[in-house]
Order: structure tokens, then C-alpha cells, then sequence
């Protein structure tokens, strides 16, 4: 606890003296008593100098919460003696705030605790350790103030708020799980695919019986299996362009949210890998389970620079399932992420690229200079893009609010019309 | 607030004042300059500085006029007073800070009980020393009183201290 004592008590006492002995020396009783109360304010606040034992504690209502929702914090105050005066600060990192007026004065009661309940809303998502507010208690002229910070520390986990999305890409393969994508291969199902000849083993439940008729042979039908896919979910964090407040990882953790939110719900497995400064990866599984997993593993993302030359060598093989649809959402700033994704396209990859265009968020200069720079950026991005698609890979521009929809109705239109490419 | 209290002080100085009224309009003028400065870099450790001038141009009033004794010396003393709480609590109200309705209110009144008792302290200066000498037991009974209540004081401030 760190005690203060207002420079005016001293200033007073000051004035005091300087009042006294004047009117010593002059022999003039008016300056004496224009010390006079000075002299007793300088006491006051003398007597004002005890410590107010205020103690203090805080407790949140939740550790998650989602994105535009709102957490309950109550401060819990007391003091023996009561305290005329106590300032309290929620320290809150940017991505939160509060309803109410944040820091505020309070008086408290003698021996009545006091509690203040406090609405922090979660404006952005993020993992947060809130720590104990600041206190600093004062008497009622302000001649002494303590400052202390309430120990303890709560967390709590603000969650992307996620898209609702109509529909999703489907892979051009299916793995061998059982799952709620139609698979284009033929076999057990629900979907009819084709009919042909009677085999021996078939089952007799399976005879079209009409085709058969037809053509004076025993005929079976076919259906399409229902399949389960992987998709591995690949953030680009190498680097990303911010204008106020907002950025392009901002965009990029929420559609990958959303993404393995509504995947997951489509019993499929969902992968996660962070490509960046910081690598991490998350093995594709299933389950709500996972989609904490993978949604705790987003928080925890971040722009990291770094220098080090990096390709998807360095993932473990298993992060990479084969036949597993590669969704990147990357802003197509930094190379190494660009190589890295032209590699995965090469070793045969369902690659789908998401760009979360950093161009929004770019303001090209006044001179001539800087426009001209922002123009080859511009076309920079446009040569780097048209290689994509010579390599047959679908790559779609998303802006900051543009439903995540659009881009995916693109992607599945250009499937619809361009094969896979073998590399 | 704090300037107008100022200014009042000033005035009221500067209007009692016969010959040197040039003399105690350019220190109290200077006062109020550095009263200006105290709340526009809210320098609160320089608020004394800012009332000295004001207390100097008041003591070269009164004594260029020799004669009795000023009686609304407490109320400059306390206009003085006034003029510093004001200015620290305008200081304060500086910071964003939410105060609830019985901060203020307590804080109003602590002000007020400060600037009552200052008065009276004042007073009780101007009223003794106004008082003809020699009356005999009531002054030596106030006397004793306030001996045997400042011993009081001081030990019921050690005890605090202590606990």
C-alpha cells in the first residue's frame, strides 16, 4: 500500500508559520489571524493521517463468455472505520469495457461491506486474466490518499461471436468414416447414384425391380455413401494490417470459428494449424470437444514477427491428413505463408484459399509517391493471386463486412466448373 | 470559484488600502497569475505560492494603515482558505473519475466544517487580542480551558497514533 500526503498540507503549514511569525515580528494580530486557519487545516489533516483499512475483492460471474455479451463483475468493499472517499479502476485490456463509469468514487459506511456490481462488456474476442481493481482510498479533503491494487486474478475467455453460414465447401473426397457428406463414390447409402448388373453377394433388398423388368436381368441400384471429410483450417500469422483496432486476424479467427463450428456440427473432423511466428497445430478431430479445442487454440493466436524461414515441412505429418480439405485464410502478406500453400497444392491438397484482404484497412498516401507504391501493392497482390489459380487453386477476396457466405458461394462456384488439378 | 474568491479578497484588500493600492494590486495581480498557472498545469504543490502574494498584499494593507485592528481579518483568512480548497478540489475534479452523489456531498461538507472552524479560529485570535487585558478570571479560565484541551488533544492524537 502506498501512502501519499497532498503538497498543500505542507503548503498550509507553510503558511502558517510564515503567518505567525510575520505578525510576531510586525506585531499585527490580523496576519496571525490569517494563520490561524491555515494552521488548523494543516492539523486536520495531520489527524486525517491513520490508514482506513479498506479491504477489497472481486469475482466474476463466468470464464466464457461470447463476443457482445456481457460479464458480471462485482467489487466487494469494507472498511472498519468507513473511508469518505475511495476511487476504484478496473484495470481492462482494450478488447473489454465497462457499462458503468470506469474508475469511479464510492464512499463506504463503516462496517457495512459494499458491493459493486460492474457489466464488462467483451467487445473483442480474447483469452483475459482480469486482475483486482486500483484503490486508492482518501479522506474527505483529499489531504491523504492510499493506493493499493485488490489481489487475485479472474479469467475469462471472450469467444469469437460466429457466422451463420448456408453453406459449406465440400471437399472433392470423402474419408472413410461415417458422416453427413455424400460421397462421390458408390456404395452404402441413402443417395442413388447408379444402377448395374446383379453380383453375386448383393442384397436382394437392393434389386431394381423395374430396371430389371426391363431388361430381363436382375438389376441392382447404387448409392452414394455418406461420408465424413477433414478439413484442416490454416492460419496464416505471419503478419496482418490493423486500422483502428480491427485487423485482418481479427477477420480471420472469426471465420475460422465459424467455419469449424459449422463443419463440426456436420459430424466432420476439423483440424486447426497456425502458421505464423508461433506454430501450432491441432490434429483434425470431431466433437464439441474439439471445437473448444480449437477455439481455446484461436485465442491464444497471435501476430508474431519473425524472420525465420518456415515451409509445412515442420508439421507433423498427421496434421495433414491426405485427402483432407486445406482451408487457408490468410491476408497473402507475408511469402513464406504464399510458398507454403503453393507447396501444399503441390503435394496434391484440396486447397481452397480465403484472402482476408488487407486492402480495406489500407489508406494509400496523399503524395504521388505513395499512391504509385499502394498501386504495385495492389498488383503485386493480383500477380501473386493469378498464380494460385494457374496452380488450380480457387482463391477468394473477403472484406471486412462481407457476409463469410459470399466467398465460399465463389469457391463453390469455380469448383463447379474447374476440375482438380494433379500436380 | 477559487478565482472568484480569489478576486473577492483581492478587491476587498485593494479597496482598504489608501496610498499603496498600486502596490497591493500588482502582488495580488501577481497571486492571481500564479493562481492561473496552479490550475491550468494543475501544479497543486505550488497552490501555497499562489496565495502568499495575496496574504503579503493584505499584510502591507494593514500595515500602512496603523491604527486599529482589522476585524474582517477572519474573513480574508478564511477567503484565503477557501480560495486553496477550491482550487485543489478543482484539481481533483480534473481526473475522470464517476464520484457518486455522497463523495461530493461528503467532501462539501467537510470544506464547510473546515472553513466554519477556521473562521472561528480566526475570530477567537481577532476577538482576543481586541479584548481589553487585565479582565481578570474569565480570560485566565479560557486560557486554562484552552491549555487543558490542547494537552487533551495532543494526547488523544498519540493514543490513535499508537493503536
Amino acid at each position: 500500500m502506498t501512502h501519499r500526503v497532498s503538497p498543500r498540507l505542507a503548503g498550509y503549514a507553510g503558511l502558517a508559520a510564515v503567518g505567525l511569525l510575520t505578525g510576531l515580528a510586525l506585531g499585527r494580530v490580523e496576519l496571525v489571524a490569517l494563520a490561524a486557519p491555515f494552521a488548523l487545516a494543516a492539523a486536520v489533516g495531520a489527524a486525517f493521517g491513520r490508514e482506513p483499512g479498506v479491504t477489497a475483492g472481486f469475482a466474476l460471474d463466468r470464464e466464457r463468455a461470447l463476443e457482445g455479451d456481457e460479464a458480471q463483475l462485482t467489487i466487494e468493499l469494507a472498511s472498519a472505520a468507513g473511508a469518505d472517499r475511495v476511487d476504484v479502476l478496473l484495470p481492462l485490456p482494450d478488447e473489454l469495457s465497462t457499462v458503468e463509469p470506469n474508475p469511479r468514487a464510492v464512499a463506504l459506511v463503516s462496517g457495512e461491506p459494499r458491493a459493486l456490481p460492474t457489466r464488462v462488456r467483451c467487445d473483442r474476442w480474447g483469452a483475459f486474466g482480469l486482475t483486482g481493481p486500483l484503490l486508492r482510498v482518501r479522506d474527505a479533503l483529499c489531504f491523504h490518499a492510499w493506493e493499493f491494487q485488490s489481489e487475485g486474478r479472474e479469467p475469462l475467455r471472450v469467444y469469437p461471436s460466429v457466422e451463420t453460414l448456408n453453406a459449406l465447401l465440400p471437399p472433392f473426397e470423402t474419408q472413410v468414416f461415417v458422416g453427413n457428406q455424400v460421397s462421390r463414390s458408390k456404395g452404402e447409402g441413402i443417395e442413388f447414384a447408379d444402377v448395374r448388373e446383379w453380383a453375386p453377394g448383393d442384397r436382394v433388398r437392393r434389386i431394381n425391380w423395374r430396371a430389371s423388368a426391363r431388361r430381363g436381368d436382375l438389376w441392382v441400384n447404387e448409392q452414394h455413401p455418406e461420408r465424413n471429410t477433414d478439413v484442416v483450417l490454416f492460419l496464416d500469422t505471419f503478419a496482418e494490417v490493423r486500422h483502428d483496432g480491427r485487423g485482418t486476424h481479427d477477420l480471420a479467427v472469426r471465420a475460422a470459428t465459424s467455419l469449424a463450428h459449422r463443419y463440426l456440427r456436420r459430424k466432420d473432423r476439423v483440424g486447426l494449424v497456425s502458421f505464423g511466428g508461433y506454430l501450432s497445430w491441432l490434429l483434425p478431430a470431431s466433437g464439441t470437444l474439439q471445437l473448444y479445442r480449437i477455439v481455446d487454440s484461436l485465442l491464444q493466436t497471435d501476430i508474431v514477427l519473425s524472420f525465420a524461414a518456415k515451409d509445412v515441412d515442420v508439421l507433423p505429418p498427421r496434421t495433414l491428413p491426405p485427402k483432407a480439405l486445406v482451408l487457408a485464410l490468410t491476408p497473402l502478406l507475408d511469402a513464406r505463408s504464399a510458398a507454403a500453400l503453393l507447396d501444399l497444392r503441390a503435394r496434391g491438397f484440396d486447397l481452397v484459399v480465403v484472402e482476408v484482404s488487407p486492402v480495406p484497412f489500407v489508406q494509400p498516401g496523399g503524395d504521388e509517391l505513395s499512391r504509385l507504391s499502394y498501386r504495385l501493392w495492389r498488383l503485386s497482390r493480383e500477380v501473386l493471386r493469378a498464380r494460385y489459380e494457374r496452380a488450380g487453386v480457387p482463391v477468394v477476396e473477403w472484406r471486412k463486412g462481407v457476409p463469410l457466405n459470399v466467398p465460399l458461394e465463389e469457391v463453390a462456384a469455380f469448383r463447379r466448373f474447374a476440375g482438380p488439378v494433379r500436380a | 470559484m477559487s478565482v472568484l474568491v480569489y478576486a473577492a479578497v483581492l478587491a476587498y484588500t485593494a479597496s482598504r488600502t489608501g496610498a499603496l493600492v498600486d502596490l497591493v494590486l500588482t502582488i495580488g495581480g501577481l497571486g492571481a497569475v500564479a493562481l492561473v498557472v496552479v490550475l491550468v498545469r494543475a501544479a497543486e504543490d505550488l497552490l501555497a505560492w499562489a496565495v502568499l502574494p495575496l496574504a503579503a498584499a493584505y499584510g502591507i494593507s494593514i500595515v500602512a494603515d496603523r491604527h486599529a485592528v482589522d476585524q474582517t481579518a477572519p474573513l480574508v483568512a478564511v477567503g484565503l482558505l477557501l480560495c486553496c480548497e477550491l482550487a485543489a478540489w478543482s484539481l481533483d475534479a480534473r481526473w475522470r473519475i464517476a464520484a457518486e452523489e455522497a463523495v461530493v456531498r461528503r467532501r462539501a461538507l467537510a470544506l464547510g466544517a473546515l472553513v466554519l472552524a477556521g473562521l472561528a479560529a480566526s475570530t477567537a485570535v481577532v476577538a482576543i487580542a481586541v479584548a481589553p487585558a487585565g479582565n481578570g478570571l474569565s480570560w485566565t479560565v479560557a486560557g486554562a480551558a484552552a491549555a487543558v484541551g490542547a494537552v487533551g488533544i495532543g494526547v488523544a492524537a498519540s493514543r490513535r497514533g499508537s493503536a
